[in-house]
């Protein structure tokens, strides 16, 4: 290789929104945490999906929900599957269980992995990477 | 009333390949290497076969199937879109086409070049289910099996206690039946200070808890049991089979209990339809992507309670010579990644009394599991018949 030319950096994996899936990642970039809710029996759903699995409508209404929640579980990943995620591994992802009723996957920052406990309470933060997409990651809170 | 399917369908033939990391040839041709040597061992000829249940994606399809093997008259070709939990799954759709008389012999076969070829975090980007997960997790960093299941892991491990040790065993007691195989990837010894000196690859999940990324093909034939007594080998019935579907099937995150899935639905049926119990299992292969797994799925299979699975592997009670051996064959934690469909082969050739030093003495009735597309789980119960 010539060592002149810099080697291309990894891509990011970014989200393709669908139709079922647009107002959330609009919500997102808006730094509001927009959840799909059932208009025939009111209940909570996430990921987005055209039918209720509970009344089958198909109706359905994203509303902005609290950013709080509990940890469920996570996981330190230090392998990184994806070269775009070499300079930062490790990095912990931690599955929330938000007070909204559904969860959510993403990165846990400013707290020690020998700190995490199944049961903690954290918050939603908001971090744009594209004038489209912005991804979720929590803090303690 | 006895299940309509009860012991209606036999495995007539198992054949499999060279295990390995590295190889010239493609994914098509290890699965016809591995298709041509099962059809021989059922002492059938190629144009025998009239079903074909592909592994998908990877691999030949139907019609790479007919083209190199002659069939004259394919009567059925299927697709069993459930990952890891295929090759057993397939055992079912398998058992209903000739149970019912639409087809008389059906090949399952696989062949991957997962070490040479694509590897996990590219392939998976084929599997329509998981399109959710592109969307929602890998764009923040959980791409791989080793990091989705690595959070039910941990979850266990914080609510019951399993240990790092638990996950040792599993891996170091499969590393030794592996040695007795002899066809396989991994095949020197492996210590519990090893394991646990090995890298993190998404904690609690180390190297030595990950299935291999190898190369090498499989397959069996399924026929119909009264047919398949007058083959070559000793008969070997499908006793009981079941699949099963988990909540959130496509998001392990979204699922209610990470630690339920498809299998707690299958095990039921499949020991119902086959009139045994978990007590009466002489020999388990387990699919084992992850040493995790396999204690999970031994509490699906009501091997021991939800929670118990860490101290029920401990103390020489999976290994050859125990109370219920595991993974005799070295499973994909260290003979090959087939997508389970070795873990098939061996339970057969267990009970066909062909399993060379790893044989389990006197195994009459065995237990293979897969599990696979984020929870998606299938059992097959198999008899030695008399």
């Amino acid at each position: 290789m010539n060592a002149a030319v810099p080697a291309p950096l990894p891509e990011r994996p970014l989200p393709t929104p669908t139709r079922d899936s647009q107002p959330f990642w609009d919500g997102m970039r808006e730094g509001r945490f927009m959840v799909q809710h059932c208009t025939g029996c009111g209940k909570a759903r996430h990921y987005p999906r055209p039918v209720c699995p509970h009344c089958f409508s198909m109706e359905s209404t994203f509303k902005e929900m609290p950013s709080g929640g509990v940890i469920h579980t996570w996981t330190v990943c230090h392998h990184p599957f994806n070269f775009f995620f070499k300079a930062s591994a490790p990095y912990v992802v931690a599955l929330v269980d938000m007070d909204a009723g559904v969860r959510v996957n993403a990165p846990l920052r400013g707290v020690a992995e020998a700190d995490i406990k199944i049961g903690q309470r954290v918050k939603l933060g908001f971090e744009p990477v594209t004038k489209e997409i912005t991804l979720p990651f929590f803090v303690a809170g | 009333m006895a299940h309509p399917l009860r012991e209606k369908a036999a495995i007539s033939g198992v054949g499999e390949t060279a295990y390995t990391r590295g190889t010239p040839k493609s994914a098509l041709a290890l699965q016809l290497e591995a298709s041509l040597a099962a059809i021989a061992d059922a002492g059938l000829d190629p144009r025998d076969i009239d079903g074909v249940v592909p592994y998908f994606p990877g691999g030949g399809i139907a019609e790479d199937l007919v083209a190199n093997l002659g069939l004259p008259d394919l009567k059925l070709s299927v697709f069993v879109p459930m990952g890891g939990a295929t090759c057993v799954a397939a055992i079912q759709t398998a058992a209903m086409a000739v149970a019912t008389g639409v087809c008389k012999h059906v090949l399952i076969s696989v062949g991957r070049t997962g070490y040479s070829g694509a590897r996990v975090s590219t392939r998976l980007q084929q599997f329509p289910q998981f399109a959710l997960a592109a969307e929602f997790e890998a764009p923040i960093g959980m791409f791989a099996p080793a990091q989705l299941y690595a959070q039910g892991a941990r979850r266990h491990m914080q609510l019951y206690g399993t240990t790092a040790r638990h996950f040792a065993e599993i891996a170091v007691v499969t590393r030794q039946h592996a040695i007795l195989n002899g066809n396989v990837v991994m095949n020197k010894p492996l210590t519990v200070e090893e394991h646990h000196a090995s890298r993190m690859i998404s904690d609690p999940f180390r190297l030595f808890d990950c299935s291999l990324e190898s190369d090498g093909g499989a397959a069996i034939i399924v026929s119909a049991a009264d047919r398949a007594r007058d083959l070559r080998k000793p008969l070997v019935t499908v006793l009981g089979v079941a699949e099963g579907h988990p909540e959130s099937p496509a998001s392990i995150a979204q699922r209610p209990d990470l630690l339920e899935f498809g299998l707690a639905k299958a095990a039921p049926r499949a020991y119902d339809m086959a009139g045994v119990g978990p007590k009466d299992i002489d020999v388990a292969e387990i699919y084992d992507c992850f040493t995790f797994t396999v204690i999970n799925q031994l509490e699906m299979l009501g091997f021991c309670k939800k929670g118990e699975g860490g101290p029920f592997v401990m103390n020489g009670r999976i290994g050859v010579g125990g109370e219920l051996p595991i993974n005799t064959h070295g499973g994909l934690l260290s003979q090959g990644h087939v997508v389970g469909l070795n873990h098939v082969v061996e339970l057969t050739r267990q009970l066909r009394r062909e399993a060379g030093k790893a044989q389990v003495k006197d195994a009459e009735v065995g237990l293979v599991t897969g599990y696979g597309d984020m929870g998606d789980g299938s059992v097959a119960i198999l008899r030695r018949a008399a």
